[in-house]
């Protein structure tokens, strides 16, 4: 399957699946109250995931090749973000700072 | 469909959105230029935009077709992160109950974290249900169309920007700037904890099942560590 095709099939599938949640009880399950266990776990779903995501695109430095030095510039433009993020909860200036360290480091530094 | 219509409440819905549209356009910009660095073509990142039109989802989609990963496991990915949607339509489902059922489905498709957290309180607020589901509509409609030109400018980025300066980093940053603000208690930093150190330890798992079974174990500790805190508390 290409690329391309892949995508689109996936935008179609996602597509489908997020309408579906919302439609969820406004439409489909109109008369029913959510699973309580749902209602728990939903609560975490966003650091988990998002944790899940993100700490592998910033700890490997190539697939399956795990760096936790400070010789990894992501890892050190992720730690400078995430302390931006925690100090000022912007998303413009953490994206902004954390690019900033990642070309310095890549360009400037070496 | 006609019935329910108010426009002063339509365009009171899309004024009162407005300051949250600052909130939503460095997302827009990211997804945009997330999916063009993730090898989609213009046209196929906007429909992203357009059609799957929720943050989160396309975020994470993007991600991880740029780590490669199948089909099946970003699906299952979209889906979990999509279960809070489930939690706005069932907050909203009393509410829009006596809608018929072409207004449901239309205001379904608009229902995102912002427009949701701007109308509840409105629904709640008032029960004159023509001009709330206007109101509804008129949020939607906006944050729907800031959306698209949000991820139209991420596209012309991507495109412009050479990949040498790796543009497609700011779906991590995005994601760290999304994440740290949330770990202010206890549990959350339990969940960051089990969920970091699974997704490192699972990473030899085959098909990128690491980040689903990192995401779920990270779920599961939340949920006792929840009941712990109860104990104690």
């Amino acid at each position: 399957m290409g690329k391309e095709l892949t995508i689109w099939l996936l935008i179609l599938a996602v597509g489908a699946l997020t309408y579906t949640a919302r439609l969820s009880f406004i439409a489909l399950f109109a008369r029913r109250e959510m699973p309580p266990l749902l209602a728990r776990a939903l609560k975490h779903v966003p650091v988990a995931m998002v944790t899940a995501i993100v700490v592998p695109a910033v700890v490997f430095a190539t697939p399956g090749e795990l760096r936790l030095d400070p010789g990894n510039a992501k890892l050190i433009a992720a730690l400078v973000a995430g302390a931006v993020a925690w100090w000022r909860q912007s998303a413009v200036l953490t994206i902004a700072i954390g690019m900033a360290v990642l070309w310095s480091l890549r360009y400037v530094v070496g | 469909m006609r019935t329910h219509f108010s426009r002063p409440a339509f365009f009171e819905g899309a004024r009162d959105v407005a300051p949250m549209l600052i909130g939503i356009v460095p997302f827009g910009i990211v997804c945009g230029i997330g999916a063009i660095t993730a090898g989609a073509s213009p046209i196929a990142a906007l429909a992203m935009s357009m059609i799957m039109f929720s943050g989160a989802a396309q975020i994470i989609a993007v991600q991880l077709l740029a780590a490669g990963a199948p089909f099946a496991v970003i699906l299952l990915s979209c889906l979990v992160v999509s279960l809070r949607l489930v939690m706005y339509s069932a907050a909203m489902a009393p509410y829009l109950r006596p809608l018929d059922h072409r207004w449901r489905a239309l205001l379904s498709f608009v229902l995102t974290d912002q427009a949701f957290a701007g109308t509840l309180q409105r629904f709640q607020r008032s029960d004159d249900l023509r001009a709330n589901a206007s109101y509804f509509l008129g949020s939607g409609a906006l944050l729907w169309v800031i959306w698209q030109l949000a991820t139209i400018a991420g596209i012309l980025a991507g495109q412009v920007i050479p990949a040498s300066w790796q543009l497609e980093f700011v779906v991590p940053l995005c994601f760290i700037a999304v994440l740290v603000p949330l770990l202010r208690d206890r549990v959350s930093i339990l969940v960051f904890t089990v969920a970091a150190i699974a997704v490192i330890a699972l990473d030899a798992m085959p098909l990128r099942l690491s980040m689903v079974c990192g995401g779920l174990l990270g779920i599961a500790a939340g949920i006792l560590g929840d009941k712990m805190a109860g104990k104690r508390g």
